[in-house]
């Protein structure tokens, strides 16, 4: 069972015969190259081009934020997986302008449900935001998609205020954000998006090419989409613990910009349930076996690759429990 | 499941062992490595290990647990090597 391992000291990443070691004032760390999964550097870390390539030989992406812990980029080795046939279906399915809608209709669709779900789950009403799902039957473009899921997720927003116990949340705020359940929301989505597109290096897909994001954006648009679906059941459920259980607190975050972010200890704090939560399993009632949460997503990879040959089509994942 | 290998071989081969598990497990001690496993990682470091060893001389323990929750760990004195998955 391999881990996802999260840098957040300063030092340097070597390859030494065949172990890599995490090296820093304090000293010399291994980690074992069979229980890597991915890394996510989120302090300033140098990487040896030995260490790159034997992290590329065993399909290790490593995922760089910057010291405010927005998304900068992936090292994403050369993949292994490769199918012409996905890739030129996936490409079908972006062309066709019903078989986007369908696509792209379908992840606001699970993203609405699921948070419909987190807000009943935390005793909220649901019905407005349940109430987008009509007009997003009817959507004949993509920016009416687009517009209707920002409806959903406003309406969704404003219950923040009444779940969350201790910290304010206000209005959604971006680069660099206003207060603090903002700044966790805004690095959760950015950890969120990373950890996805680790699993879609593991699949034949091709992370370019997206439904609902342009994927003219010079970026893993796909994983943008995926990661919509689970936002609300991994992000946003974190930050409510995190919050309410009171493990986060102000002095976990800093003043910087004009915004507000989490500062090394708040990040140490987060990454770390971020983490348990995309270990922590649950009994699949499809499979009737246990799933990590973080299997759920490459299920999710492999059910649009179920659809793009027409096997079977494409429900997004809606959290049942 | 939760592996935990306490090896005794010669001092010619105890470098390839620990260079060796250094791939799957995590280092606690000289001569000692823990971690998590799949069967079929266990069943590559078995064939690795016997490689190795030599098998009239060496002796190597492997401890299979089914998680690392069903037993206590209590560390006297220094902790030597350790590795967290937040660094």
């Amino acid at each position: 069972m391999r881990k996802n391992y999260y840098i957040i000291s300063d030092g340097k990443l070597m390859r030494d015969e065949n172990t890599i070691y995490f090296e820093n004032e304090e000293g010399k760390k291994p980690i074992p190259i069979n229980t890597i999964y991915a890394i996510y550097a989120l302090g300033s870390l140098s990487i040896t081009s030995k260490a790159i390539s034997y992290l590329a030989k065993e399909g290790v992406c490593i995922h760089f934020f910057n010291r405010y812990g927005f998304y900068e980029g992936s090292f994403y080795p050369r993949e292994s997986l490769i199918s012409g046939e996905v890739v030129l279906r996936q490409a079908e399915h972006h062309l066709e302008k019903e078989k986007r809608l369908y696509l792209a209709k379908a992840f606001v669709e699970g993203s609405i449900l699921n948070m419909a779900k987190v807000a009943k789950k935390s005793g909220e009403d649901d019905t407005d935001i349940i109430s987008t799902l009509q007009s997003l039957y009817d959507a004949k473009s993509i920016a009416e998609i687009m517009g209707i899921e920002a409806t959903a997720r406003n309406a969704y927003y404003e219950k923040f205020d009444s779940i969350l116990k201790e910290l304010k949340f206000e209005k959604r705020s971006r680069q660099p954000p206003e207060n603090e359940v903002n700044a966790m929301i805004s690095f959760g989505n950015s950890l969120l998006y990373s950890a996805v597109l680790s699993e879609l290096y593991h699949t034949q897909l091709n992370p370019a090419i997206s439904y609902l994001h342009e994927p003219s954006e010079r970026r893993f648009s796909l994983a943008l989409d995926l990661a919509e679906i689970f936002k609300p059941l991994i992000v946003d459920r974190l930050i409510f613990n995190l919050v309410n259980n009171r493990i986060i607190q102000k002095d976990d975050f800093d003043r910087e910009m004009n915004g507000i972010l989490l500062n090394e200890n708040g990040k140490r704090k987060f990454v770390k349930a971020f983490n348990e939560r995309l270990e922590k399993t649950i009994k699949h009632k499809d499979l009737n076996r246990n799933v990590s949460y973080q299997r759920l997503i490459r299920l999710e990879c492999y059910k649009l690759i179920k659809h793009f040959f027409g096997v079977e089509k494409y429900k997004p994942f809606v959290i049942w429990w | 499941m939760y592996l935990i290998i306490a090896y005794d071989v010669n001092v010619e081969r105890v470098n390839r062992v620990k260079k060796f598990l250094r791939k799957y497990l995590h280092w606690v001690q000289n001569s000692v490595f823990e971690g998590e496993a799949t069967q079929a990682t266990l069943e590559e470091i078995k064939m690795g290990l016997k490689d190795i060893i030599d098998e009239n001389e060496d002796m190597v323990v492997i401890y299979r647990f089914r998680s690392a929750e069903v037993f206590k760990k209590e560390v006297l004195g220094i902790q030597k090597g350790y590795c967290e998955e937040v660094i």
